[in-house]
C-alpha cells in the first residue's frame, strides 16, 4: 500500500517536472521562430549587423516597459526624447527599426528568453576544424623511377664490361690474337649510338620547349587577395555568373568590381570555414584577407559604405590569348552552352586559380571538331536551314549531330580577323 | 669517366626533384607584342592616357540609354538616415506588365544567379549562404514569399532596394541592368501571386470539406 502511494507520488512529480521542462522548451522554440521571422534580418545575438547585437539587451534597458514600446514602435518612442534610444538611433546611422505593433508582451518575453539562451560564440563546442584542402602528400614516383633506371643502367654497363672482358680472356686462351683494344669513347658504334640518343632527347625537349613558348598551362600567380573559388563557388554554391556577370552577355567574363564583393562582405566580415592553404602549403587567415578587401573598398566597419571610396583590386591576369585571336565568352556560354569547367577545369575546387588548358590553337580546333552544337531549340542556329532539313529527312545522322566544324567553326576568319 | 657521368645524372635528378611544381611565372613568349596586346583592351591600365593627351572616358555620356534598355529610374538614393526617396519609390510602376514564357525563364535564371544565394531558390529567404544560420551570412535574408511585408511591398520600392541596396543588401546595379532588375521583380511578384493563389486554393478545399 505504502509502496503504491510512493510510486504514484514519484510518477506525479516526474509528470510535473516533464511538463515544466517541455513548457520551457516550447517558449524557447517560439522565441527562436519569432526571432528568425522578425529580427534576424537586421539583428544577431552576438554580432552587430544593421542593428546592435542583442545579447544583454535587458541589462541595457532597465525599464522593461520602455523596451517593450521601443520594440513595438521605435519611431514613436524616439519622440519621447529618451536619451539612450536617441543615442542608439544616431549610432546606427539613423536606420529606423521596423514596427512590430502586433507582438504581445508574452511574445517579446519569449524573444528575450531566446536571446538569453544563445551561448556566446567560442564557448560552445566548435565543429571540427579539420584541415581539408591541406596539401596532400602525394607520392611522386618520378624520382623513384629515375633512381631505378639509373641503377639498372649501371648494372647493364657493368655486365657489358664483364662480358667483353670474359670474351677477351677466352680469345687469349684459344690463341686468337686479340684486336687492339679501342677505348669506350673512341668506339665508333658507341659514338653513333650516343649521337642518336642525344639527337632524339635533345630534339624532344627542344620541340616541347618551343611549343610551350607563350603557353602558360598551370600558371598560378599570387593574387593581391587570397580569393578562394573553392570557398565561394564550391562550399557556398555562389553561381559563377553572380560575379562574372559579363560571361552571358559579352566577350569578357568580367572581373567582379569591388561592389560585387561588398554585396556579401558588407555583412560577412570573418571567415569561419575550413582551414585554407596556399599552393605552397602556407595557412591562410581568411578574416585577414577580408580585411584586405575592406581596405580596397574604403569600408570602415560599423559605418555606412560609400562605394565611391573604393579602389580597384589589381588582380593578376592568368588567361591571356594573343592579340590576333578573337574569343567571345557569351558565344560559348550562352549560345554554345559550354560549362565553365570545360575550359577552366574544376574551378570550384581551386583555392588558387591556375590555367587549366594550354589555350593553344590545336586545343581550340580539337574541341570545335568534336563538340556538337545544341542545334535543337536554339534560336541562335535557326539560320542553318539546310542542316535542319537534312536532319529532318535523315540525310544527316541525327545521332552524330552537327559539330562546330560543320557550321564553320574551324575556318580561319572565325577567330582571326 | 663513368663515375663522373653517374654523378652528373644524380645531380640533375636531385635538382629536378627539388623544384617546386607551383608555377608562379607565366613563362616565356616569343613576340611579346603579339602575346600581350599593344592596343588598349579591356582591363588594360588606361590611367596614363590623360598624360598622353588622349581624350578617353570609360563611362558613357550621362543620360545615355542603351538599346532595349528601360527608361531611367528617376528617384535618387536617400542620404543616410533619410527615407523620403525610399517611400517615394512606392509610386513607381513596373514598366514590365507581362512576360512571355521565354522572358519568364530568363527572369528565373537571373533570379537564381543573383538572388537565390541568399533569398533561396524557392524565395523563402533561406539560400545556401544562410542555411538557417549555419551559412556564413549573419543576417536572415527576407522571405520574399509568405511574408506580408514583402508581399505588400510595391514593385517600385523593391526596385529602389535592388538598385541602391537596403540595410545589409548591397546594390545590384552593377550586376543587373534596369530591364533585368524589373524582370526579376516581376518574377518575384508573379511567384508571390502564385503562392497566394495556392494558399487560397488550399483554404477553399478545406472550407469545402
Amino acid at each position: 500500500m505504502l509502496s503504491l502511494k510512493r510510486l504514484t507520488r514519484l510518477g506525479f512529480s516526474i509528470l510535473i517536472f516533464a511538463g515544466f521542462f517541455s513548457g520551457n522548451t516550447v517558449i524557447a522554440q517560439d522565441g527562436k521562430t519569432l526571432f528568425q521571422t522578425n529580427c534576424a534580418s537586421c539583428h544577431q545575438v552576438h554580432k552587430k549587423l544593421t542593428g546592435p547585437a542583442l545579447a544583454g539587451v535587458e541589462d541595457r534597458w532597465p525599464n522593461k516597459k520602455n523596451l517593450y514600446s521601443w520594440i513595438r514602435n521605435s519611431a514613436a518612442f524616439l519622440k519621447t526624447g529618451d536619451a539612450y534610444a536617441n543615442n542608439l538611433y544616431n549610432e546606427y546611422n539613423k536606420v529606423a527599426m521596423n514596427q512590430f505593433t502586433a507582438l504581445t508582451d508574452k511574445e517579446i518575453d519569449a524573444l528575450l528568453g531566446y536571446i538569453k539562451s544563445v551561448p556566446a560564440p567560442g564557448t560552445g563546442p566548435t565543429g571540427g576544424g579539420a584541415a581539408v584542402g591541406a596539401p596532400a602528400e602525394e607520392g611522386d614516383n618520378t624520382l623513384l623511377f629515375g633512381v631505378l633506371t639509373l641503377i639498372l643502367a649501371v648494372v647493364a654497363l657493368t655486365l657489358l664490361q664483364v662480358n667483353s672482358n670474359l670474351r677477351k680472356m677466352a680469345d687469349e686462351k684459344e690463341g686468337i690474337n686479340p684486336e687492339k683494344p679501342v677505348s669506350f669513347f673512341r668506339n665508333k658504334r658507341n659514338i653513333a649510338f650516343l649521337a642518336v640518343i642525344l639527337f632524339l632527347v635533345g630534339g624532344y625537349f627542344t620541340t616541347q620547349g618551343a611549343m610551350n613558348l607563350g603557353r602558360s598551362t598551370d600558371y598560378q600567380p599570387v593574387q593581391p587577395i587570397y580569393y578562394s573559388h573553392k570557398v565561394h563557388a564550391g562550399v557556398n554554391q555562389i553561381n559563377c555568373q553572380y560575379c562574372h556577370t559579363g560571361v552571358y552577355q559579352g566577350k569578357q567574363a568580367t572581373i567582379p568590381s569591388v561592389n560585387i564583393c561588398m554585396n556579401c562582405h558588407l555583412a560577412i566580415n570573418e571567415y569561419k570555414g575550413e582551414k585554407m592553404y596556399t599552393e605552397d602549403g602556407k595557412e591562410v587567415d581568411g578574416t585577414a584577407e577580408i580585411k584586405k578587401l575592406y581596405k580596397y573598398a574604403g569600408f570602415v566597419e560599423g559605418k555606412p559604405w560609400d562605394a565611391n571610396n573604393a579602389k580597384p583590386i589589381e588582380w593578376v591576369r592568368i588567361h591571356n590569348l594573343p592579340d590576333h585571336v578573337y574569343f567571345n565568352h557569351a558565344q560559348h556560354v550562352k549560345a554554345g552552352q559550354v560549362q565553365c569547367q570545360t575550359c577552366h577545369g574544376e574551378i570550384q575546387k581551386m583555392g588558387e586559380v591556375k590555367q587549366f588548358s594550354n589555350l593553344s590553337m590545336g586545343w581550340c580546333v580539337n574541341c570545335h571538331r568534336e563538340t556538337k552544337v545544341q542545334f535543337k531549340d536554339n534560336g541562335f542556329y535557326s539560320i542553318y536551314e539546310k542542316y535542319h532539313q537534312d536532319l529532318k529527312s535523315g540525310k544527316m545522322d541525327s545521332t552524330k549531330g552537327v559539330t562546330v566544324e560543320k557550321i564553320g567553326g574551324t575556318e580561319c576568319q572565325k577567330c582571326h580577323y | 669517366m663513368n663515375k663522373l657521368s653517374v654523378f652528373l645524372l644524380l645531380a640533375a635528378v636531385s635538382v629536378l626533384a627539388a623544384c617546386s611544381d607551383v608555377k608562379r611565372k607565366p613563362g616565356t613568349v616569343y613576340m611579346p607584342d603579339m602575346a600581350y596586346s599593344r592596343a588598349y583592351e579591356s582591363y588594360s591600365d588606361n590611367s596614363n592616357l590623360t598624360a598622353k593627351n588622349i581624350n578617353y572616358t570609360a563611362r558613357p555620356v550621362a543620360g545615355t540609354i542603351s538599346r532595349e534598355e528601360e527608361l531611367p529610374f528617376h528617384i535618387a538614393m536617400d542620404a543616410a538616415g533619410d527615407t523620403t526617396n525610399y517611400t517615394a519609390a512606392k509610386g513607381v510602376i513596373n514598366p514590365i506588365t507581362s512576360m512571355s514564357p521565354v522572358e519568364t525563364k530568363e527572369a528565373e535564371r537571373l533570379y537564381l544567379v543573383n538572388c537565390a544565394v541568399c533569398h533561396g531558390a524557392n524565395l523563402k529567404g533561406n539560400g545556401p549562404l544562410y542555411k538557417d544560420g549555419a551559412g556564413p551570412y549573419p543576417a536572415k535574408p527576407a522571405s520574399l514569399v509568405g511574408d506580408a511585408k514583402y508581399e505588400n511591398m510595391p514593385a517600385g520600392q523593391m526596385f529602389y532596394s535592388v538598385a541602391y541596396g537596403k540595410n545589409l543588401m548591397g546594390s545590384y546595379a552593377s550586376q543587373l541592368s534596369r530591364k533585368q532588375r524589373w524582370m526579376v521583380i516581376k518574377y518575384i511578384k508573379d511567384k508571390q501571386l502564385e503562392g497566394n493563389a495556392a494558399a487560397t486554393a488550399v483554404a477553399d478545399t478545406t472550407a469545402m470539406k
